[in-house]
């Protein structure tokens, strides 16, 4: 496979520092299904990284775009909104809401530069505890490949221009 | 409670015991559910997904398990059976014997370092044996309740008195290896039989190989491989080697419509093997499903759909009319051979594996309940009920429900559940009671400085044994508004209740954080001891450090103690925005209204009145009656007719029924226990609505109907037979007329069955006459089939025709001629009919769309009512107080009618019986000054919670009101709302922004 | 007290348009005249900014900045005319919210260098030679503003006491300020409390008389691609409206046109982010298919690209006051480039 030069570069910085990268994510589950997916992986001890935190919302409907926005903002790397799979959901077609939310929010991250993996929409049912696990991995390790959220670094580039400029 | 309270008994605790029981307790009454085994949830537990919608099964029911667990009214007995009953209705005493778990059920908190410790290990009954499980156990991960269980025929302490780790390593002290079986008597005004099924022994099908070929599996074993928590995770792989299977075979009718074994159609394979086959074939790419069948039996709702799409969208290759003779292992490869006719040709076909789609029989202990109780049961072993009293045993005040009475599928066993409530309630109705209200004062936190408090929790060694507790604690501490800080070795326990309302009071909380397990199961014990506490329990907040941080990090402590900190963090920013909830209390009108005065109307307008309440009976047409009027046949040796007029008298002769004729509905308006109901020039006020306005019958355009005479309907040929005999020779039954066509699409459900009732009447009467029954499938499902049989036996003749291919029919000269394709010869078949009968299908009423604008509630894609879940709210719609019963739903049979009529009375109930609603206390709210009525909210809500109205300081504007009594708290609209005027209590955008902001905060 | 006020307005990143909306207040104009010395206003009176920087610091009573910070020169007359103003006014949208030279956010300022002085049909550059902020020119050293990588609001740079958005401010508001001003000076009454808007508090739809179905929409038309009802709502019709998500004050001018509002007036208070709430609204408003069950994502990512470009929608002119504000570059993108 032909690596990025980002992969070399991200490789190097871990060669020199020891340390790879360690994304923050949130993931909101809604209460019925998600939620209770990942309770029922904990109850059968399935191990996954620590890297991601879960916020209970009671559907998924209730994640507002602004909540995913508000979390990239403040330095999420990565986040999840897992719901109950299409016909499942405890609220009836709460779930087809989310979807349509999060489809035209992706097409807006996009815009912004983001790469709209970043953000990921899933279907976890209350017994899918391994689904979970999975899904968890699969996305700490996809971030982690991807790298850090961009708008960091470029708050971080605003600042500089600020200093330099700014009075 | 009072303890003259009306009580029912509950036998049995799967979906029908659990539905009835939560009917009864809502409505009022005590119940008690003695369930034999240590959880509830019964088989519909272990299924993976459920058709036609392919919901998730434990996610619909876990909750409806929960909130028995959690009811008041509601003393449930695990581990528990009935010895002895005496007296009548409705004095009953029942005697019950409660089994030893050998576990305090009040000091054990579910942490299972006991099944840790256990060396034993014993194959879990839950997974079909397929997985394992320790001598001390719970039967799966939701089990209610979740206290563990020693397994006494395995556990060595017990059998050997060796080992003792349990006792050892319990850190809560709940073993008790001296537990005793208890026996207790208790006082019920009626009882509820619901023990389920026990499936079909696939062993005795021994030319399947069963217990001998490894590959070859019973569909209860392969819903459990379907399954995420099953022993492949969810992964279809072939027991022999762990390889994925390519060709799977799926065998319907093991154990049914078989004379060997079970005669009867066991109503519910069918569906579940199209099923399985669907969902394995989604979990396994390139696998290639076949079911082997004799008649596709898809007469539910949607059900007709879900067949044609495995067909057409999902490839399932479906074998019609084909019955595997026997199957034979290859014993290199353990693959399977299978033998079958087609067309007279027989053909031997390789498998990889094959599934048994395993008939329903009676459960196992079905005499002894006959005898203990005192209840006949038919002659193939299930409770004996009747047609008009499908819900009834033969003793009175005992009713039965779920497939203890024949087989049958999920929806129609939850509907019967909240039938049998109605009839059981209607014995103890003077009795009703209500759950008493904790009365203590509510400390006002208004306008205080948050003061929080912090209860960090070891849940023994479950999080302290990767979680720094004490660390978790101290940072706390630190974090600001925190007042106070505490490790806890079990949050849950009763000392530590009493610890927290201390601490509330002499530290003046106004705000609590729990760290421990999931707020699914723990929330409400916590809230209720804020309660006790005089807080408000909504200013609770849970961080969830062992469920979704020890449990899943057990390797990694240092990052699971920095986690935790963080969830804890998250936990108090969002306390520190909670407000007090108080859930608002709306009247309710205690009264009822049914529309439609067929059967099903007039039942459910019985069982309303039979528990004391008034009921406005409406109907539109200028008698009562409906369609059954017009059917002569008999059923269970009565005429349907006879006993719709026995009804008509019943209902004339009920003082607290008011019978409206000749009115229809012309305006309906109001909510949950306050609707107003427009009728000519009168409002009727009632607390709910029971929508019954029936279906009407196909009338036929094709087979020259209407011109002439000889061809005729079904419910036609049976008035004719009332007038004498028939003088017809030759007799052509046509299926499906109107049904599973381009027009409509679905199956009536009813018209094989009176076909062959028909079918049956002429040939008894008549041995020489000629009956030919042109048919797709066969669909006498359940004991339906025994008319199958018989007529089969009278020399009816089934002529099975291509799905897409009706017979034709033309004239000759004076003489009609029919021409039909015959699949099992593979010829056309010509006959010369001096009578052709159309099974005509039923339709729904045109005027449907009308009423269901008027409720507010959907209809299906083919006019029928929807429901609110297919599964689990099979007789009520979405929006709250508004129920269904009968053909208005889909096309059914009478019991099927009555049952479900008495279970949309038992739900109307559940809200009419109550003084007053309570809203939920998490529900979405209007800010008024922010809302301008843009109504985007509107089209979000499922439950048409939300309305836009005249805004009161001024009526030339508009804006949003959220129904309190409707509002589910999804908070679907608050996400949707463009201007932040809608929120949602306890998940306001400040308090899950906080959560959030805390979550991406740098912890060090 | 009859005292005269002295105002300024100035013209940061803007198109000018605010400037000559300050004149459709018609004959008006005379009695601000009577009223108001104008301090400085670039456009109509000839002050150099030395002039400015000579005056004594909250010398000039009212300053309207219209126009987003887009280079060191805007910040630096902001700047300057906070320290000489009383009241400092974000006139317009592009100073409230970045306004449409705020979309300059969706690029970078090397990719504007290059595209401009490099790429457009008219440019012949074969050194790409670009403008230097300084330069040694024969006369002596010029200087030229520092173009900024991200657009800022005014509200940015300096504190701000009122905001009257708008694209332009609706006449009714200017008049409005005006009153307000007048007021204050004539009767000495109280001044709004700072961070008022000058506009509504409510959203368009208050405003908007249009009748609405509350129905579920099927799909998106572009204003063009159909004869709108003028009686009925723009959402209803399946035109992006964003009325519901935006302040009002406007007079509803657009709809009034039979156009649908683009959201310059921006968010009402208690909103963070105009873009996100009207992207989740309309969102939410698609209907539910009958085959729902059998959807995919994709299926639904198709059906939600009917919007087409939901950046250009939703923040047309917010984007520098969004949650996200600028455009970023992934890493492994910028590798790519």
């Amino acid at each position: 496979m032909k690596m990025t030069s980002t992969q070399h570069e991200t490789q190097a910085a871990t060669a020199a520092t020891g340390e790879q990268f360690e994304p923050k994510i949130i993931a909101f589950c809604c209460n019925w299904c998600s939620y209770a997916g990942a309770d029922l992986a904990g109850v059968s001890r399935l191990q996954m990284p620590t890297n991601f935190l879960v916020l209970r919302a009671m559907c998924s409907a209730r994640v507002d775009p602004e909540h995913v926005l508000r979390a990239f903002s403040k330095g999420a790397d990565g986040v999840m909104v897992l719901g109950c799979h299409p016909a499942d959901c405890h609220y009836i077609g709460g779930n087809y809401r989310t979807r349509r939310r999060i489809a035209l929010l992706k097409m807006l991250l996009e815009q912004y530069g983001l790469d709209p993996e970043r953000l990921k929409l899933e279907w976890v049912s209350a017994s899918e505890g391994v689904k979970f696990q999975n899904t968890v991995t699969d996305f700490v390790e996809m971030i982690r490949e991807m790298g850090p959220n961009p708008l960091i670094e470029a708050e971080k580039q605003h600042k500089a221009e600020r200093a330099k400029y700014g009075h | 409670m009072s303890n003259d309270m009306g009580a029912v008994m509950v036998v049995g605790g799967g979906i029908s015991g659990v539905q009835t029981a939560l009917d009864l307790a809502e409505s009022g009454f005590k119940v008690y559910v003695v369930e034999n085994k240590p959880s509830i949830g019964g088989v519909m537990s272990q299924l993976d997904k459920t058709f036609p919608t392919n919901d998730c099964s434990m996610c619909i029911l876990s909750p409806k398990l929960v909130e028995l667990a959690r009811h008041p009214l509601i003393d449930l007995m695990t581990l528990s059976e009935v010895t002895e009953v005496s007296g009548e209705a409705p004095n009953f005493k029942v005697k019950v014997r409660h089994n030893p778990r050998y576990v305090d059920m009040d000091k054990c908190v579910g942490c299972g370092i006991c099944a840790d410790k256990c060396p034993v290990k014993v194959p879990n009954e839950y997974d079909e044996g397929l997985m394992e499980r320790k001598a001390i156990y719970v039967p799966f991960a939701q089990a209610v309740p979740l206290k563990y269980t020693i397994d006494e025929a395995r556990c060595l302490k017990l059998t050997k008195d060796r080992c003792g780790l349990c006792e050892k390593n319990c850190p809560a002290g709940a073993i008790n290896y001296d537990d005793k079986p208890v026996e207790e008597t208790v006082d019920v005004g009626a009882i509820i039989l619901a023990p389920g099924f026990d499936a079909f022994d696939a062993r005795l099908k021994r030319e399947y190989g069963y217990g001998d070929y490894q590959n070859v599996l019973t569909s209860v074993e392969f819903e459990r491989f379907l399954s995420a928590t099953g022993p492949y995770g969810g992964h279809i792989l072939r027991p022999s080697d762990q390889e994925a299977p390519k060709k799977v075979a799926f065998l319907q009718c093991v154990g049914s419509r078989d004379s060997n074994t079970n005669e009867y159609c066991s109503s519910v394979c069918c569906m579940y093997g199209i099923k399985q086959a669907i969902i394995a074939g989604e979990h396994t790419a390139g696998l290639e499903p076949s079911i082997f069948f004799m008649d596709i039996r898809a007469v539910g709702k949607e059900f007709e759909d879900y067949r044609a799409r495995a067909e057409n969208e999902y490839g399932i290759r479906m074998l019609r009319g084909t019955r595997v003779a026997s199957i034979d292992e290859d014993p290199d490869t353990k693959n399977l051979y299978l033998r079958y006719a087609v067309d007279g040709e027989v053909f031997e076909e390789e498998f990889d594996m094959v599934i048994l789609s395993v008939g329903l029989e009676p459960p196992k202990g079905a005499n002894e309940l006959s005898q203990v109780f005192n209840v006949d049961l038919n002659r193939f072993g299930f409770a004996g009920t009747d047609v008009y009293s499908p819900l009834s045993s033969s003793k009175p005040g005992v009713f039965v429900t779920g497939a203890f009475a024949s087989p049958k599928d999920i929806p129609t066993s939850v509907a019967e559940a909240s039938g049998a409530a109605a009839k059981a309630g209607a014995f103890i109705a003077e009795k009703r009671g209500a759950v008493e209200e904790l009365d203590i004062e509510e400390i006002d936190v208004e306008g205080q400085e948050p003061r929080i408090g912090v209860f960090v929790c070891d849940c023994g060694i479950n999080i302290r044994g990767t979680v720094d507790c004490p660390a978790v604690t101290d940072y706390s501490k630190n974090l600001s508004n925190v007042v106070h800080a505490e490790e806890m070795k079990y949050a849950c326990s009763a000392d530590a209740q009493q610890r927290i309302r201390e601490v509330i009071n002499d530290e003046n909380l106004n705000r609590v954080v729990v760290a421990s397990c999931t707020p699914r199961t723990h929330e409400a014990l916590f809230q209720s001891t804020l309660k006790e506490a005089g807080l408000n329990p909504y200013l609770f907040e849970m961080a969830n450090i062992r469920d979704q941080c020890s449990w899943i990090h057990q390797n990694e402590p240092e990052r699971a103690t920095k986690k935790s900190m963080d969830l804890v963090r998250m936990a108090v920013a969002k306390s520190r925005l909670l407000e007090p909830l108080t859930e608002s209390k709306l009247p309710v009108t205690r009264s009822g209204v049914v529309i439609g005065g067929g059967i099903s109307g007039m039942t459910a307008a019985l069982d309303m009145a039979a528990q004391g309440f008034e009921v406005d009976l409406l109907e539109k047409t200028g008698e009562l009656g409906g369609n059954a009027i017009k059917i002569f046949h008999e059923e269970d040796g009565r005429k349907v007719r006879d006993f719709a007029n026995e009804l008509v008298s019943r209902v004339s002769n009920t003082s607290n029924i008011t019978v409206h004729l000749n009115t229809p509905v012309e305006d309906i308006s109001g909510f949950v226990g306050n609707f107003k109901v427009k009728i000519r020039d009168e409002e009727i006020e009632t607390g709910s609505i029971i929508v019954a306005v029936g279906a009407k019958e196909y009338v036929p355009k094709e087979y020259f109907y209407g011109d002439d005479k000889r061809v005729v309907t079904q419910l036609e040929l049976e008035n004719k037979m009332q007038q004498g005999p028939l003088d017809a020779k030759t007799i052509a039954m046509i299926q499906c007329v109107g049904s599973r066509n381009t027009e409509a699409p679905y199956c009536s459900r009813v018209c094989c069955s009176n076909a062959i009732k028909n079918a049956i009447s002429i040939k008894k009467e008549n041995p020489q006459a000629q009956v030919f029954v042109f048919h797709k499938d066969i669909r006498t499902y359940g004991f339906r089939e025994d008319l199958y049989k018989e007529a089969g036996r009278l020399g009816v003749d089934f002529v099975r025709i291509p799905e897409d291919q009706p017979p034709e029919l033309s004239k000759e000269g004076e003489s009609l001629k029919m021409t039909a394709r015959d699949t099992i010869l593979g010829e056309d078949l010509v006959i010369r009919p001096d009578m052709v009968v159309l099974s005509t299908g039923i339709r729904p009423n045109e005027d449907n769309e009308e009423l269901a604008k008027m409720l507010k509630v959907p209809l299906s894609k083919d006019k029928f009512f929807l429901e609110a879940h297919m599964k689990l709210r099979p007789v009520e719609f979405a929006t709250n107080g508004v129920y269904l019963a009968g053909l208005a739903h889909w096309p059914k049979f009478v019991d099927e009618s009555i049952a479900q009529a008495s279970g949309a009375a038992s739900r109307a109930i559940t809200v009419i019986s109550k003084p007053e609603l309570k809203s939920e206390g998490i529900i979405a709210a209007v800010n008024e000054d922010l809302c301008d009525g843009c109504g985007i909210c509107e089209p979000v809500c499922e439950y048409k919670a939300i309305t836009i109205t005249e805004n009161p300081k001024n009526p030339e504007k508009k804006k949003a009101m959220v129904n309190e009594g409707l509002c589910k708290g999804c908070g679907g609209c608050v996400a949707a709302c463009p201007s932040a005027a809608m929120e949602q209590r306890g998940f306001k955008n400040e308090q899950i922004i906080a959560a959030i902001d805390a979550a991406l905060e740098e912890s060090e | 007290m009859a005292k005269k006020v002295s105002i300024a307005q100035y013209w940061g990143a803007g198109c000018g348009g605010c400037d000559v909306a300050l004149l459709d207040i018609d004959e008006r104009i005379l009695g601000v005249a009577e009223m108001a010395d104008i301090a400085f206003w670039p456009i109509a009176v000839d002050t150099k900014l030395k002039d400015v920087e000579a005056m004594p610091d909250k010398s000039i009573t009212i300053t309207l900045y219209n126009g987003a910070i887009r280079n060191s020169e805007n910040e630096h007359v902001a700047k300057l005319l906070r320290q000489k103003s009383q009241i400092m006014v974000s006139f317009g949208s592009c100073a409230c919210y970045g306004g449409i030279p705020g979309l300059a956010n969706v690029t970078n300022k090397k990719a504007i260098m290059d595209y401009v002085y490099n790429k457009t049909f008219s440019s012949i550059n074969p050194d790409e030679t670009l403008p230097q902020v300084k330069y040694q020119a024969p006369e002596g050293e010029l200087e030229l503003p520092v173009l900024y990588d991200t657009v800022l609001t005014l509200d940015d740079v300096v504190d701000v006491d009122y905001y009257m958005p708008g694209c332009p401010p609706a006449v009714s508001l200017i008049n409005e300020f005006l009153d307000i001003v007048e007021k204050h000076v004539k009767e000495g009454a109280d001044l709004p409390p700072k961070g008022s808007f000058i506009a509504s508090q409510k959203t368009l739809c208050d405003e908007c008389g249009r009748e609405k179905s509350y129905e579920p929409i099927d799909r998106i038309y572009l204003p063009h691609e159909i004869d709108i009802d003028p009686e009925k709502c723009m959402l209803d019709q399946g035109v992006i409206c964003l009325g519901p998500a935006t302040r009002a004050g406007c007079g509803a001018q657009c709809l009034n046109a039979n156009q649908p509002c683009r959201g310059c007036m921006g968010p009402t208070a208690a909103v963070e982010d105009h873009g996100g709430s009207m992207l989740s609204a309309l969102a939410s408003i698609f209907r539910t298919a009958d085959n729902e069950t059998h959807l995919s994502e994709d299926d639904i990512l198709k059906m939600m690209s009917e919007i087409k470009d939901p950046l250009g929608t939703f923040y047309a002119f917010t984007m520098p006051k969004s949650i996200i504000k600028r455009k970023v570059t992934e890493r492994k993108a910028e590798v790519s480039e």
